[in-house]
């Protein structure tokens, strides 16, 4: 399979104010699989819970996503709504929700321990997203700016209820109070939605250590202007810092090439059909004169 | 500078800034904040001030300390929190730095789920809200079909096979369009083929948002995009 990513990074910095990064990210470019944890929880907690998320979360999707798996072989009910794919990525958050869960159970040190998760599956014909907890996802696709992912928090369940402002929840002291994470409860639904790729689009993952910082305008405006996934990872990670970094703050960004899309075009069927017809018949000729 | 204030059947008595680490509380005339009444012990309680918090802790007195109407044993104070000795009310008032270091805690909390709960369970019966709904899609010529519920996060629009809604005709793209539900609602957007996908009777090249009633027209046919109650369907 063709890949349509052009280029991918991914960056983490502990900030100026906490003293352990429980941040955790992974890239993927060859399976186009790309997961942004930000851990909760004391002492060492916090990052184990994260790095358990993204480790877990990969492994499950690409043992199912590799053995083509059916859906009735997933862990938990599968989703209706949603593609095979999809419900790879929804049962492997569910998954590893599940071990979180346990592992605080049963561990003293790791009472109480949660994360978020932010996922994105890149496909040639298929992108979906993924995230539980306050870790984001945009897609910037000709120039504006969209959020893939939902907010599980008071504030943004307020906002969504329209009883409050977006300006209202940024500036309100419960925002860092979530509403689902993976690890505090034994059943978890993550939200899971689904889009086909178009040609250039830009994709930024990332945990709220920037998202406090940087709005979204400015996070348009800075994909928009680095043609260098890496460079923006860095420039997004300097930003935070120049704004004081008091949390954790982790960017991956995947940016995508140009994608062909008139492929049921028929003339276009026709044109490669007549190509086709023409090298046989060169070859044959070669053949011929040899 | 934070403040403690002691009260009486609503009357202030006293105001007591806290300017030390610690406050005590008691019958006992040694105590920093003195309550001579018989319901209060010698040494009752007292306040620590640790790092930006304020920590009330009951000194096993006879009678108890409240905050808010509950027992405690050790409690951090938030700013307004009534602390009860007695029949004594003590009004904790954190300072203005105080309050924002500690609205600024930027520690990530999960909320309880119990208590989620009841608050999404309040909130959602006052404004009618945790309706889910459901995008349908009106044939209004060009099928016999009548109506498609767009029941997946995308539904596919074309000729091909794995086509959520199954178009024919020549110029058809194998998949023409597609539709997705997101966080802001249903998009659609034109993925290929010979065929225009129009909005409104606007050529859509590559995505746009789905209002109630916009009429979609791929080729000959034509159709209509509108919300109802997942409940009802």
């Amino acid at each position: 399979m063709k890949s349509i990513i052009a280029k991918a990074a991914g960056l983490t910095d502990v900030g100026l104010k906490r003293e352990l990064n429980e941040d955790s990210f992974s890239t993927d470019t060859k399976t186009g699989f790309f997961v942004v944890a930000d851990g909760m929880g004391g002492h060492l907690a916090g990052e184990v819970a994260s790095r358990v998320a993204v480790d877990l979360i990969n492994k499950s999707y690409k043992k199912w996503f590799d053995s083509d798996a059916p859906e009735e072989d997933l862990f938990e009910y599968p989703d209706p709504s949603l593609s095979k794919i999809g419900n790879y990525i929804q049962s492997s958050i569910r998954l590893a929700n599940k071990v979180i869960h346990e592992m605080a159970a049963e561990n003293t040190d790791y009472n109480g321990m949660g994360t978020t998760v932010a996922v994105l599956a890149v496909m040639p014909d298929l992108i979906i997203t993924a995230n539980v907890g306050d870790s984001r996802i945009y897609m910037v696709r000709n120039g504006e700016i969209e959020r893939l992912s939902k907010d599980h928090s008071i504030v943004a369940e307020q906002v969504e209820m329209g009883i409050m402002t977006d300006e209202e929840a940024n500036q309100s002291p419960l925002r860092h109070v979530l509403t689902r994470n993976l690890g505090s409860a034994i059943h978890l639904e993550a939200e899971v939605f689904e889009i086909e790729p178009s040609s250039n689009d830009r994709f930024v993952l990332c945990s709220d250590g920037l998202t406090d910082l940087v709005s979204d305008d400015e996070i348009q405006q800075m994909v928009v202007a680095e043609d260098d996934p890496e460079a923006l990872c860095q420039n997004f990670i300097d930003k935070a810092l120049t704004r004081g970094a008091h949390d954790n703050t982790t960017v991956v960004s995947v940016y995508l090439s140009d994608i062909e899309k008139s492929k049921s075009d028929p003339f276009k069927k026709m044109g490669s059909l007549l190509a086709d017809m023409l090298t046989t018949t060169q070859k044959a000729t070669k053949l011929f004169k040899s | 500078m934070a403040k403690l204030i002691l009260m009486f059947k609503d009357q202030v008595m006293q105001e007591f800034p806290f300017f030390r680490e610690s406050m005590t509380i008691g019958r006992n005339p040694e105590n920093n904040i003195q309550i001579d009444n018989l319901a209060v012990s010698g040494h009752h309680a007292k306040v620590d001030k640790v790092g930006s918090k304020f920590i009330l802790t009951d000194l096993q007195s006879t009678n108890s300390t409240f905050v808010n109407d509950k027992k405690i044993v050790s409690h951090n104070l938030k700013d307004r929190d009534k602390i009860q000795i007695g029949k004594h009310v003590i009004l904790f008032l954190s300072s203005e730095t105080d309050r924002a270091e500690q609205s600024g805690i930027d520690e990530t909390m999960i909320l309880d789920t119990d208590q989620q709960r009841e608050l999404l369970a309040k909130q959602g019966t006052a404004t009618g809200q945790g309706i889910k709904k459901i995008g349908v899609l009106s044939f209004l010529s060009g099928s016999e079909i009548g109506e498609v519920k767009l029941i997946k996060k995308l539904s596919r629009i074309g000729k091909a096979d794995n086509c959520e809604v199954k178009l024919s005709g020549l110029f058809m793209g194998d998949t023409a369009a597609a539709i997705s539900k997101r966080p802001s609602g249903y998009t659609i957007t034109f993925t290929g083929g010979m065929t225009k996908l129009k909005v409104n009777g606007q050529v859509i090249k590559d995505s746009v948002q789905l209002n109630d009633y916009d009429t979609i027209e791929l080729g000959s046919y034509k159709l209509q995009f509108y919300q109802k109650e997942a409940e009802s369907i």
